[in-house]
């Protein structure tokens, strides 16, 4: 028998949640790192297998170990053809989480994630400076020289979007009466770098609710919900994120929370996950995520979808392709939403691109983290982008929107990327708008 | 290893090509059969025939074992690395070299993953028939390795019914052109002798495959039983009445129960006690025909409802459910033991029944899936490895199921190959004088055994070889 020599409660994961794996191997195709290396320990099954053997005392999380772990983008796909049910998310993120004591980061690494994910991150101040921070290096050209000299990490800073002006960079002003007959409340969560980056989105999802007979609100002051945390191996820090959210929605009961970036919902609706020691944090955290919806998922129901219908005038949108999201798809198994409302757009021609549910590279800040991987997989998302015919490619994640801008930057100059709120919004009547 | 020999390699096969670290070698300790683990010294991973003759020369010259790998779904530990030896991997020679729709093959690389070949012509109207349950996973030239059966090749017989041609690596680094893709190869046909050779005559590079026409029709029927027994009464009655389903698949209780809990639930009724899938192809009236003609048959074992797939994708997931069916036992236990016995389809009923009672009366779980259709029986036995006591009965278990096989008049292997797993019960079905004569036409292709070396044939010395237990095999040698 194995020597289990390590105490128990010192592995990386609960070694239980290892059992699961029965090795079948039906996860390898899936994964966009196997697919790259085709490196057993860079596949679900290989990581699993060296997750229990760590908690098993057979193997020391060196550095290959946490190589295999950090290689991965838990872009979630295995979990969508795992017939065991292996929840991996859990289990990386509680590895990566483990590993961040065993083997400590550099200085500059702990430095950069102690100022990004506890400083910036939690505050709308830190995101505002942050961001002019780097709209002030786009003026001045700042960011070109990123790639002479940071390398490849570089190329990936520089091809950003580029911040837009100052005037778009403001949370939702909902006081302006959204018109129409609004029969139900929501609130929109506007998210971290949402409101700076993409307010365009944020204000053309109020809009498409508001054409769907719902009355937005928002919380300007809530920013991060911790999904970068918990990926990243910062339980402790998605923890206290989790609760700040939970604090800023849950006096209003029963009122549904949308949420227009998939990566954020997904692990919005996981938080009960966080707390699964603390039985007040819990009851609370379960509360919370059972009121938490995408915002495709929630319009696409009759109740919304027919009088948003009613408001759809005729796109020039041209032809779309929708590339899933990884933490819609396989996250939250939202699949069939996104494309129930595009097809409602009259006038628009919608295609699929040949391997829509597989990760275009973006995965959080793995972009940033490892450009090298993450420019190969979105290499693949163009040419089939290419192949299928589309103009427009439409997304429902600000990371995926970002990726995609890049690439199209570069290598596809006529074709565009959009989130799924923009295109609606274009299509409601002009007096909707 | 030696480091110089380990940089002679990594000239060979690129920084990306070559693993040595501890973690990454321990991923590969195991394939499918999880009970038996080796870490291997040295993986490699060349992308091409020419990077893998190199390697086997550079292997052959310092005389080290080596074990092929595709992408590791094997079930009889055929790609279990072997002690002081080297894994050498397809899984980077997934490109697709030739499609040639009007002659209907496909020339690929080995690491191709099965599902890929029907997805790259089946806008030709075009499929690779062979479908092992691991289809989405494994690749073709481990089809090849273990010559991999599935539900369909009932129908369309196994893997070397649909292979052509075949570029083959030696032992000694030499590269064999078998890739004329002819009906008849003159002379001998080395390439039969080749499929399911289970890596010991050599490394598969590239494949030539036979592509077959989509049929105009399929039909696809799940049948609906409230006993096991008259299910598979009722399978052998179809086999008599010559009627040819293209397929003919059963599920258990427990089976319908892990699959309906997963990501792949299809629908099959959680009540029933079994389930036959059937598929019917061919033009619509023969289809039609032969539905008709196999209702009644059904009926008279007691068929309590069937039903049709409505499209393709109903038919699909119906499919769905059966493949990943061995990946959901996976919620019954942690472990599961997997045999592929075959038996005449009159014995069915009777395999079926003897394999539940050894495992009940050793207080284990088992459960079934099978090909039916073939008489090729999975007897599933769900464990966990680490109750030393449980691997044992299972073990026992597995044995007794194999040699009531045998004595059935079947055989130990339907499609999954021998391997570690089944290699101490081959003395049973072989004679001394049989195995010798397989050693002998394995020396002709490898003289000094270094290529799988002990697996398949039985060891020779007067105690058998048995799995060793989780845990002792890895660390100890």
């Amino acid at each position: 028998m194995s020597t289990f020599s390590r105490e128990a409660g010192a592995a990386l994961i609960e070694h239980a949640q290892s059992l699961d794996c029965i090795h079948c191997g039906l996860c390898l195709h899936t994964c966009p790192t196997y697919q790259l290396t085709g490196n057993e320990s860079a596949s679900p099954r290989g990581r699993i297998h060296l997750m229990r053997a760590e908690a098993e005392g057979r193997i020391e999380p060196d550095h290959s170990f946490e190589e295999a772990m950090n290689s991965c983008l838990l872009c979630l796909r295995c979990e969508s053809v795992c017939p065991a049910g292996v929840r991996f998310e859990s289990m990386m993120e509680s590895c990566r989480d483990g590993l961040d004591s065993v083997r400590p980061k550099g200085w500059l690494a702990r430095l950069a994630r102690r100022i990004g994910f506890g400083r910036i991150l939690p505050s709308r101040t830190g995101i505002r400076f942050t961001l002019g921070a780097l709209k002030l290096a786009q003026i001045l050209g700042l960011t070109r020289l990123a790639p002479l000299l940071l390398g490849a990490r570089g190329r990936a800073l520089a091809s950003l979007p580029s911040v837009p002006p100052r005037a778009e960079r403001q949370p939702l002003d909902l006081a302006a009466p959204a018109s129409g007959s609004e029969t139900q409340e929501a609130w929109l969560m506007e998210g971290c770098v949402m409101p700076e980056l993409f307010g365009r989105v944020n204000r053309a999802s109020a809009a498409v609710l508001a054409a769907a007979g719902v009355h937005c609100r928002t919380r300007a002051e809530h920013t991060c919900c911790g999904a970068l945390h918990a990926h990243n191996g910062d339980l402790a820090g998605a923890r206290d994120l989790a609760r700040s959210t939970i604090i800023a929605f849950e006096s209003s009961e029963n009122i549904p929370i949308v949420v227009n970036s998939a990566g954020c919902g997904s692990h919005m609706k996981e938080y009960p996950r966080l707390f699964t020691e603390d039985p007040e944090w819990l009851d609370r955290a379960q509360a919370f995520s059972s009121r938490v919806v995408d915002f495709t998922e929630f319009l696409a129901t009759p109740e919304r979808l027919d009088p948003l219908k009613s408001r759809l005038g005729r796109s020039k949108s041209g032809t779309l392709a929708f590339d899933d999201p990884c933490h819609l798809c396989h996250g939250q198994g939202v699949r069939s939403a996104p494309r129930t409302l595009l097809a409602a757009i009259p006038g628009v021609e919608v295609v699929e691109l040949e391997d829509p549910e597989a990760c275009c590279g973006s995965a959080g800040i793995h972009s940033m983290l490892r450009p090298e991987d993450s420019s190969a997989l979105l290499a693949d998302k163009l040419r089939d982008l290419e192949r299928s015919g589309a103009q427009t490619l439409v997304t429902a994640n600000p990371g995926c929107h970002m990726q995609w801008a890049g690439g199209l930057a570069q290598a596809k100059p006529g074709k565009q990327v959009q989130h799924i709120a923009e295109v609606l919004a274009k299509a409601l009547e002009p007096d909707a708008s | 290893m030696q480091e110089q020999i380990v940089t002679q390699l990594r000239a060979i096969v690129g920084p990306e090509g070559i693993l040595t670290d501890p973690a990454a070698l321990l991923a590969y300790e195991s394939d499918g059969l999880t009970l038996k683990r080796h870490r291997p010294e040295l993986v490699l991973l060349p992308r091409d025939t020419s990077e893998t003759a190199q390697c086997m020369r550079v292997l052959h010259e310092h005389g080290i074992p080596l074990v092929p790998r595709g992408a590791g779904t094997g079930l009889s530990g055929g790609a279990t690395p072997v002690p002081n030896g080297v894994l050498v991997g397809t899984a980077r020679m997934r490109d697709v070299l030739e499609l040639n729709v009007e002659d209907r093959f496909a020339r690929v690389q080995a690491g191709v993953v099965n599902v890929d070949l029907t997805r790259c012509c089946d806008d030709d109207g075009l499929f690779y028939a062979p479908d092992p349950s691991s289809q989405m996973a494994c690749t073709i030239g481990g089809n090849v390795a273990e010559n991999s059966g599935g539900p369909h090749c009932f129908k369309y017989g196994s893997t070397t019914r649909h292979i052509l041609g075949l570029v083959i690596v030696t032992a000694t680094g030499e590269v064999l052109h078998l890739d004329e893709p002819e009906v008849d190869p003159e002379g001998l046909d080395l390439v039969g002798l080749f499929v399911g050779s289970e890596g010991m005559f050599g490394v598969a590079t590239e494949i030539t495959v036979q592509l077959t026409p989509v049929p105009p029709v399929t039909e696809t029927l799940l049948a609906i039983f409230n006993a096991l027994d008259p299910c598979c009464d009722a399978v052998s009655d179809l086999i008599a009445a010559r009627l040819e389903p293209s397929a003919i698949e059963i599920l258990d209780k427990l089976t319908i129960q892990a699959v309906e809990a997963s990501v792949f639930a299809a629908g099959y009724p959680q009540e029933a006690e079994a389930v036959l899938l059937l598929e019917v192809e061919g033009r619509e009236a023969a289809v039609e025909d032969t539905v008709e003609r196999m209702l009644p048959i059904l009926e008279a074992h007691g068929l309590l409802e069937v039903r049709r797939a409505r499209d393709a994708g109903e038919r699909r997931k119906l499919w769905a459910g059966r493949k990943g069916a061995f990946g959901a036992m996976g919620r019954i236990a942690p472990d599961l033991y997997v045999a592929d016995v075959v038996v005449p389809r009159t014995r069915l009923r009777e395999i079926v029944r003897y394999a539940t009672d050894v495992c009940t009366e050793r207080n284990l779980k088992i459960s079934n899936v099978f090909h039916a259709g073939d008489g090729n029986l999975h007897p599933n036995i769900s464990y966990d490895r680490r109750d030393e006591d449980e691997v044992a009965r299972v073990l026992e278990a597995g044995d007794l199921i194999m040699e009531a096989c045998i004595e059935y008049g079947g055989s130990l292997s339907g499609e999954h190959g021998v391997g570690l797993e089944k290699q101490a019960m081959m003395s049973r079905l072989f004679t001394p004088d049989d195995l010798s004569v397989m050693e002998r036409v394995r020396r002709c292709l490898d003289p000094d055994i270094r290529l799988n070396p002990g697996k398949m044939f039985p060891v020779r010395s007067c105690k058998e070889v048995r799995p060793q237990l989780a845990g002792s095999s890895g660390e100890s040698a």
